[in-house]
């Protein structure tokens, strides 16, 4: 076969997921080619334009303390920058923006232009090469062949993409775009288990035909919180967000009409998320709720564009027209773009190693919706991993992967690989059982060091991230050290601020985690051979390090007991038929889940303890043996 | 940083340690018993039950020592304490071996109060794990043991299937349900609701975890109990000559095993003989009567008769009901009311028999009226014989903790339960709250399966509408 061009790493959709894994593979040093269908769309948001959120904010943190690129785009063009939960606790807390959507993609777009040993190619890809059991490049549409050493598929809800709205459906990655037919076709030849997932988006408003007054404002942080480590300040101006409520009467009208819905009907045969449900399904399962929040979000600073968060429909579009003039405020308003529900195929992702290479065919990695996620930050979160073990992969390198216990993208890889999905996955703090140790602002703490280490942090944002750590330190000590006896004039003052009794003294790390002690508080006792200007997050950091640290300890060592075996690998011909004491069922259970790691035999659903520790003694004696 | 924090101390909620606990010798009566306490705090706890905080003991040499209860401080043994220091030892960790005196009661305490203190009961096949994780088999040691572990798991796994498709799995659920229960409506607030808890959710929610902690503690009481009628219960017939024990013993057991006559001290001998009252496993002894003897052979059957009582669950105190109560019968009174104790009326077929006068006297003691010629009040008697070791509140269902792993994981998700309860009425933010809930759910998945955090979201996506 003869080749038109020839690179190390073929990164296919130019997504969160692909930007992301091209980016990093490049900068790693590998001669990257970015496939796209379109060179405008870079980086497009293809639903909410929006980054970050509970959960979310977190895993874009981590991109970003490990040298990506998402945290340092979105500071850029974000237009509202918000901290959720501000009133929880610091584990919880996390940034979120709202996106000016076109000027993310050129910022994106930018971004990448500027990265030396990358390569943006426009095209469809339709098959990939392969040649002994490795995949050595791609075929175009327009009969080109690529040649590499590695090819990342982030071809996001492209593959064999359905758009259905009301009866009619359409094939397409987007509204608007063409989807990936001959390439879904490809991976089923190649033998993986395709199933079938579901999203949805909302209409669209003209922003000039919106009564604003009948909507309660959410202003913008005064002080915002960006996503990177790396940024200062935010420069865009920050606008407002608009909140209202569907009514009884919407409600009616949907109901009248559900047979309309794809959804509703039996068209639709895929999946979709529960926590993104459309609005006929809010109306159908919550038949007892009078009103459902919706969101108005500008789109941008140049355009009229208003989203319609909350109220994602595949009902027909005459039909969305009804029903949104039906909604207080918006009996004007004229929809610019019908929302749709879109069905796209997804691979089972326990086809991935840890890496999200597939086990299949050497060479060749998965990033994103093909996995079965959804979500920009959860793909961006992939495409991170899967470009720097592509690179890794052309270096002869040994792979690179984060642990559950040191980051939420270590979480999602996890839960991805061993668990599979059944409906889109979203990252939930809840779904990290080290959450208190996993804090936004505990990012560059935790990965950092693999950043510099994999060379993708450069040298000012090391030297940034050395800086970070030695202030809070200081902090920290100066928190620790700092003591107020009964004698001293200070005590008085806060005993009395405070009206209660501090005993006989009292440090400041103590009395920060006195019931009612504000922050301010602790600032001003703060002692003044520490820089006169302390950061508020860096305080923020200290603070939060010491609420946790009592549970942080205690969690982190009940899970070592019980996760201390976790690394003990399984052999790759390791029977569990010959294992006496093991029932039938939980042979099955372990032979379709294909554990590599006796961590991962524990994760599998519906494994008896008393089959563990089975497996278990095995294991060690197997490993003693060798 | 809001100010809804408190400063509280959060390891209380889970006594972390990596010591392990466990009966080494068959469960039942025996002439000693071994427990075996393996990990890093082995020493320290050790110097906790012996009240000695400067005892260091020589590796691999016996010492005996008295055994404390660390609640009351009172004696519970004489042990011989045996030392294997680390990594010279079975497991390569520090192990101590404690060789008490074989009677249930005593070695479940002594278990008992080691959990109090922080230790963690064992696994199945922990200690042999250890010793495999620490390196201290080697192949052929490791395939000799293999068998062993074997046999022990498939005893695990069949009573985990036994259990799992049972009781214990049935009584579990609902408890489980509960909790998630609870961690649905504190988690969706964190994840999807940017406003904080209502004050009356709040409240329901402690309510129903006051609850959840209340039915753990209660299944965890049941295990005391549990474990003797499993093992079976030691009973001793005592009183005066001619009282009719022998009689009394032979009725329950439905045979003539002991010989009657109306000769005074008939009995020389202790004699015992396994049966079951209402279906527990009973070891029923007959004793010599007890009285001033100048006779050789009957002197020593007293004595055996004094130390049968030490070393019963319960003693029935057998009385003549038909004769005015004698200073004989006090004596034996005063020497088994220390521990458990009935009082058998007996021959209320006799014309003299005066059940009001003898309560009258016998102030307060549990009296059973019996007459062990006719048969009648027998059935009283083996219920009252048994009453002290049912809990009251499984009675009806007779549901018991038997597994001492069991009851260790119960008291545990117990207290985290309650540690959360107590964070939740504070009003601190709710991640923290949540971290007793999961502990607590983790504890009870090491008897039952785990729950898994899939679970809680689907719950979570069931009952509220979720989403922009």
């Amino acid at each position: 076969m003869s080749f038109d061009e020839s690179f190390d790493i073929i990164v296919i959709g130019a997504g969160h997921a692909g930007c992301e894994a091209a980016s990093a593979a490049a900068r790693m040093g590998a001669q990257t080619a970015l496939v796209t269908l379109s060179l405008d769309l870079i980086g497009q948001m293809s639903c909410n334009p929006a980054v970050g959120g509970i959960a979310k904010g977190h895993l874009v943190r981590e991109i970003d303390a490990l040298g990506g690129i998402m945290g340092r785009v979105i500071d850029r063009t974000g237009i509202q920058f918000r901290l959720l939960n501000r009133s929880r606790g610091p584990a919880v807390q996390a940034p979120r923006a709202q996106a000016d959507r076109a000027l993310y993609r050129t910022e994106m777009r930018h971004t990448l232009e500027s990265t030396p040993n990358l390569h943006l190619r426009q095209g469809l890809v339709v098959d990939l090469v392969v040649h002994h059991g490795e995949v050595v490049g791609v075929e175009l549409q327009d009969t080109r062949v690529l040649r590499s050493r590695a090819v990342i598929v982030a071809t996001g809800t492209f593959l064999n993409g359905l758009i259905h709205t009301g009866r009619r459906t359409y094939t397409a990655g987007r509204a608007g775009e063409p989807a990936s037919i001959e390439l879904a076709e490809a991976l089923k030849r190649m033998g993986f288990p395709v199933g079938r997932l579901k999203t949805g988006t909302p209409p669209r408003l003209d922003g000039r035909t919106i009564d604003w007054s009948a909507f309660e404002p959410q202003p913008a942080d005064e002080r915002p919180v960006p996503f990177s480590f790396s940024t200062e300040s935010i420069e865009q101006p920050q606008i407002t967000c608009f909140v209202g409520y569907t009514t009884e009467n919407v409600h009616d009208s949907i109901r009248a009409n559900i047979h309309e819905s794809p959804l509703y009907s039996g068209q639709i045969k895929g999946v979709g998320p529960r926590y993104c449900p459309s609005i006929e399904d809010k109306v159908i399962k919550f038949p007892d709720k009078t009103r459902h929040q919706l969101f108005l979000e500008p789109e941008g600073h140049d355009t009229n564009e208003i989203y319609l968060n909350g109220f994602s429909t595949s009902l027909p579009a005459e039909l969305q027209q009804d029903l949104v003039h039906k909604i207080p405020g918006l009996d004007e308003a004229r929809i610019i773009r019908p929302g749709y529900a879109i069905e796209y195929d997804f691979v089972d992702p326990r086809e991935l190693t840890p890496y999200l290479q597939t086990i299949r065919f050497k060479g060749l990695f998965f990033a994103g919706q093909i996995n079965g996620t959804t979500g920009y930050e959860e793909a961006a979160g992939q495409g991170f991993i899967a470009g720097v073990n592509a690179a890794l992969h052309c270096q002869n390198r040994e792979g690179f992967r984060l642990r559950r216990e040191e980051s939420y993208i270590g979480v999602l890889i996890d839960d991805l690989i061993t668990q599979g999905v059944d409906e889109p996955y979203r990252m939930f703090t809840s779904r990290a059982e080290y959450r208190l140790a996993l804090r936004y602002d505990t990012a560059d703490a935790r990965l950092s060091p693999y950043g510099h280490q994999l060379g993708l942090l450069g040298d000012s944002d090391w030297e940034n991230f050395n800086q970070r750590r030695e202030r809070l330190a200081r902090i920290r000590t100066a928190l620790e050290a700092t003591r107020f006896k009964r004698s001293d004039d200070a005590y008085a003052a806060i005993s009395a601020k405070l009206n209660t009794d501090l005993g006989d003294s009292i440090t400041l790390a103590q009395l920060a985690l006195r019931q009612n002690v504000q922050i301010d508080l602790i600032r001003r006792l703060l002692p003044s051979n520490l820089p006169s200007e302390i950061k508020s997050s860096d305080l923020e950091s200290a603070l939060a390090d010491l609420l946790y640290s009592g549970y942080v300890t205690t969690q982190k060592n009940t899970l070592e007991r019980l996760h201390q075996h976790d690394d003990l690998s399984v052999p790759f011909d390791f029977d569990y038929r010959s294992i006496s004491g093991l029932s039938h069922e939980m042979v099955e259970r372990l032979e379709r889940a294909l554990p590599q790691d006796f961590g991962q035999v524990r994760r599998i659903p519906g494994i008896t303890p008393a089959a563990l520790s089975t497996v278990l003694v095995r294991l060690k004696l197997h490993k003693n043996a060798a | 940083m809001p100010a809804v924090f408190n400063r509280h101390d959060p390891s209380f909620s889970v006594p972390l340690n990596d010591t392990i606990v466990a009966l080494s010798t068959p469960p039942g009566r025996s002439g000693i018993g071994v427990i075996r306490i393996s990990g890093a705090h082995t020493l320290a706890l050790t110097r906790t039950l012996l009240c000695d905080p400067e005892f260091v003991p020589l590796a691999r040499r016996a010492a005996l020592k008295k055994l404390h209860d660390p609640a009351s401080g009172e004696v519970l043994d004489q042990v011989l304490v045996t030392y294997f220091k680390s990594p010279h030892s079975f497991t390569g960790e520090d192990i101590i071996e404690l060789s008490c005196h074989g009677s249930p009661t005593l070695l479940l305490h002594i278990v008992d109060a080691l959990l109090h203190l922080g230790a963690r009961a064992a696994d199945a096949g922990e200690f042999t794990l250890r010793a495999l994780s620490n390196g201290r088999l080697n192949l052929s040691q490791a395939e000799a043991v293999r068998d062993l572990i074997d046999a022990q798991t498939h005893a695990a796994v069949r009573l985990a299937a036994r259990q799992l498709g049972g009781e214990v799995s049935t009584r579990l659920q609902p408890i489980k349900d509960a909790l998630v229960d609870s961690i649905v409506p504190l988690e969706s607030s964190l994840e999807f609701v940017e406003d904080d808890l209502p004050e009356d959710l709040a409240r329901a929610v402690g309510v129903k975890l006051s609850k959840v902690a209340q039915q753990l503690d209660q299944l965890a009481t049941t295990f005391r109990s549990g474990r003797l009628l499993k093992d079976g219960l030691r009973v001793t017939l005592a009183g005066c000559p001619n009282a009719g024990k022998s009689s009394v013993f032979n009725s329950l057991l439905s045979m003539d095993r002991a010989i009657v006559t109306a000769i005074p001290g008939t009995t020389r001998d202790s004699l015992s003989e396994l049966t079951s009252l209402h279906g527990v496993p009973v070891m029923l002894t007959d004793t010599a009567g007890v009285r001033a003897s100048a006779d050789e052979l009957e002197r020593l059957g007293i004595e055996r008769t004094r130390r049968s009582i030490t070393d019963a669950d319960i003693v029935v105190v057998v009385i003549d009901g038909s004769q005015p109560l004698t200073q004989e019968d006090r004596d034996v009174i005063s020497e088994v009311v220390e521990g458990h104790y009935v009082i058998a009326l007996n021959k209320n077929d006799l014309e003299t028999f005066d059940l009001e006068q003898s309560r009258r006297t016998l102030n307060g003691a549990i009296l059973i009226s019996v007459s062990a010629r006719t048969g009648s009040g027998l059935d009283a008697l083996s219920a009252a014989i048994l009453e002290p070791f049912a809990a009251s509140d499984t009675l009806e269902t007779g549901f018991l903790i038997t597994n001492a792993r069991h009851y260790d994981l119960l008291r545990r998700a117990s207290a985290s339960v309650r540690t959360s309860e107590t964070l939740l009425a504070q009003r601190v933010s709710e991640e923290l709250s949540l971290v007793g809930l999961y502990d607590a759910l983790r504890f009870l998945g090491q008897i039952t399966g785990e729950t898994t955090p899939e679970d809680v979201l689907s719950q979570i996506f069931a009952t509220f509408c979720i989403g922009k």
